[in-house]
C-alpha cells in the first residue's frame, strides 16, 4: 500500500484513494466544497488544492480527485497551497456573498473578505460545485437539473428554466447544495413543496388523521416502487388482490395496515402504536 | 403532432438510436425546424429515453443550437478585440435598445436575429457588422441603425437577391 506524507505525517492508503481520503484518514483537515463521498468527483471549486512534490518542483493538484498510485508528498499548509486555496475562496466569496455557509468555511481558512466584484444577480449565490446536478442524476436518477450555457454565463437550471417535470421533490439538491443556495419550501395552502430556486412543484402527502404535510407523493410513489411495492400505492385507494411483484402471499395480510399507515405522519404513526400497546 | 413525431422517428433512425448520437439528432432536427422546438426535443428525449435536461444542456452549450425561431435577417456584430476597442460595444447596447432585443436573441417582429460574434476576420474595417452575409465597415450606432432600419421583411430580401442573382 502506498505512503502518503502530508506536511510530514505519514499514512498508508489503498492504492487510487484520493489525496483527500489520506488526508482525512491522517485527521489533517482540506477545506471542500463540490466534494461528496457518494457522488463522483468533478473537481470544479478547486477549494481542495494541495502541493504534491514532484522532486525538483511542486505541482498544485486538487485534493479531492488525485488518485495516490505510489509513495507520494504532499504539503496542505505550504505557502503556496494556502495562498492558492485562498484565493479561491476569494472569488467563491464574490460569486455567492450571502452564504453564510460560505463565510464561516472562509473565516476557518483565515480569509477575511473579498476585493472582487460580486457578480450578477442571476448567478448569486451558486459557486456552479454541481453536487446537486450530480446527486439528482447519480443518486437519484432524475437529472431534473443540470447545467444550462457555458462560460462566465453558465447556470444550473431545470430545462428551458421551466419548472421540471422530471422533478421528484425529495430535495436531495437542496441537502447537498454546500452553500445553502437550494431551498424546500413547503406550500401549506396548496399542499405542494417547491425546490427553488427551480420553482418545481409536487403535491404533497398529508397524514389522515392530523393533515401535516408528510413528503412529496413522487418520494413516496419511488421509494415504494424500489421496494417493490409500487401496486399498493398509499395515494390509491387499491384492492387487496393488487398487491402484484408475486409478493401477495407474503405481504397480503399486511397490506391494510401498511396502507393505512402510510397515510400517517410519523407523530400519528407513533401516537396509534402507543395506543395499540396501551390497550391491545 | 403526428408529423412532429414521425419526424423524431425518422431522425432517431437515421442513427440506429445511438444515444451516443444525440447532437447529430439535433442538429438535424434544426436544420429540418430552422431551430429546436421545445416540443419535438421533449419528444426526443422520451424516445431516447434520456433526461430532457441532457438535450437542454448540450442545446445551450453550443452556439449553433437555437432553441427559438430565427428573425428574416442575420445580424452578426464583431465584438472581436479591435472592434470591440473601436467601439463595437456601444454600437451593440445602441441596437439592443432600439429594436428591444438582447444579444442572441430575436426581434419581436421576427425582423432580425442579432448575435454578437468574435472575430470576423476583417480587423482592419473595424467595427464591423454583418448582414446576411454582408460586410459593412466602420460601422458606427448611427449607421448601424441606419442599415438596420432598412431591413424588409423576408420575402423583400430573398426577392432583392433574386434580383442580384440574375443581374
Ligand atoms: S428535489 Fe428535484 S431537482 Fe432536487 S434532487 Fe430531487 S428530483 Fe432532483
Ligand atoms: S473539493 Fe476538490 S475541487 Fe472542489
Ligand atoms: S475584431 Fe472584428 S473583425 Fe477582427
Amino acid at each position: 500500500m502506498p505512503t502518503v506524507t502530508i506536511d510530514g505525517h505519514s499514512v498508508e492508503v489503498e492504492r487510487g484513494a484520493t489525496v483527500l481520503d489520506a488526508a482525512r484518514y491522517a485527521g489533517i483537515w482540506i477545506p471542500t466544497l463540490c466534494y461528496h463521498p457518494a457522488l463522483s468527483s468533478e473537481a470544479s471549486c478547486r477549494l481542495c488544492m494541495v502541493e504534491l512534490d514532484r522532486g525538483d518542483w511542486r505541482q498544485l493538484v486538487t485534493a479531492c480527485n488525485y488518485p495516490v498510485r505510489h509513495d507520494v508528498i504532499v504539503y496542505v499548509m505550504s505557502e503556496r497551497a494556502q495562498q492558492a486555496r485562498r484565493g479561491v475562496m476569494e472569488l467563491l466569496l464574490a460569486r455567492s456573498p450571502d452564504s453564510q455557509e460560505l463565510k464561516e468555511l472562509a473565516e476557518r481558512m483565515g480569509v477575511k473578505g473579498t476585493l472582487w466584484p460580486k457578480v450578477t444577480e442571476s448567478q448569486r449565490n451558486c459557486i456552479l460545485c454541481g453536487l446537486c446536478v450530480r446527486v439528482c442524476e447519480q443518486i437519484i436518477g432524475k437529472s431534473a437539473i443540470g447545467f444550462a450555457g457555458r462560460g462566465a454565463d453558465r447556470t444550473v437550471a431545470a430545462p428551458f428554466r421551466q419548472p421540471s417535470e422530471d422533478c421528484i421533490g425529495c430535495g436531495a439538491c437542496a441537502a447537498v447544495c454546500p452553500v445553502g443556495t437550494i431551498e424546500v419550501r413547503v406550500h401549506k395552502d396548496e399542499c405542494e413543496v417547491e425546490i427553488s430556486p427551480f420553482k418545481s412543484r409536487v403535491k404533497l402527502l398529508v397524514c389522515k388523521q392530523c393533515g401535516a404535510p408528510i413528503l412529496s407523493t413522487q418520494v413516496c410513489e419511488q421509494a415504494l416502487r424500489n421496494v417493490g411495492w409500487a401496486t399498493c400505492l398509499p395515494m390509491q385507494a387499491c384492492s387487496q388482490g393488487n398487491v402484484g411483484m408475486g409478493r401477495k402471499s407474503a405481504h397480503a395480510t399486511f397490506w391494510p395496515e401498511l396502507r393505512k399507515r402510510l397515510r400517517l405522519c410519523p407523530k400519528c404513526r407513533r401516537l396509534q402504536t402507543a395506543g395499540r400497546v396501551a390497550s391491545p | 403532432m403526428n408529423q412532429d413525431s414521425s419526424l423524431i422517428e425518422q431522425i432517431v433512425e437515421r442513427y440506429d438510436r445511438d444515444v451516443g448520437m444525440l447532437i447529430p439528432m439535433m442538429q438535424d432536427l434544426q436544420a429540418e425546424c430552422g431551430y429546436l422546438p421545445t416540443d419535438s426535443l421533449r419528444a426526443l428525449a422520451k424516445r431516447l429515453n434520456v433526461p430532457l435536461m441532457r438535450l437542454y444542456a448540450v442545446a445551450t452549450f453550443y452556439a449553433s443550437f437555437r432553441l427559438a425561431p430565427k428573425g428574416a435577417h442575420e445580424v452578426s456584430l464583431c465584438m472581436g478585440t479591435v472592434c470591440y476597442l473601436k467601439g463595437s460595444a456601444g454600437i451593440s447596447q445602441a441596437i439592443c435598445k432600439e429594436f428591444k432585443v438582447a444579444p442572441s436573441g430575436t426581434t419581436a417582429d421576427r425582423l432580425f436575429t442579432f448575435t454578437a460574434v468574435n472575430c470576423v476576420g476583417a480587423c482592419a474595417l473595424a467595427p464591423v457588422m454583418v448582414v446576411d452575409g454582408k460586410y459593412y465597415d466602420g460601422v458606427t450606432s448611427e449607421s448601424a441603425l441606419e442599415i438596420l432600419q432598412g431591413l424588409g421583411p423576408a420575402e423583400q430580401a430573398a426577392q432583392a437577391d433574386a434580383k442580384e442573382a440574375a443581374e
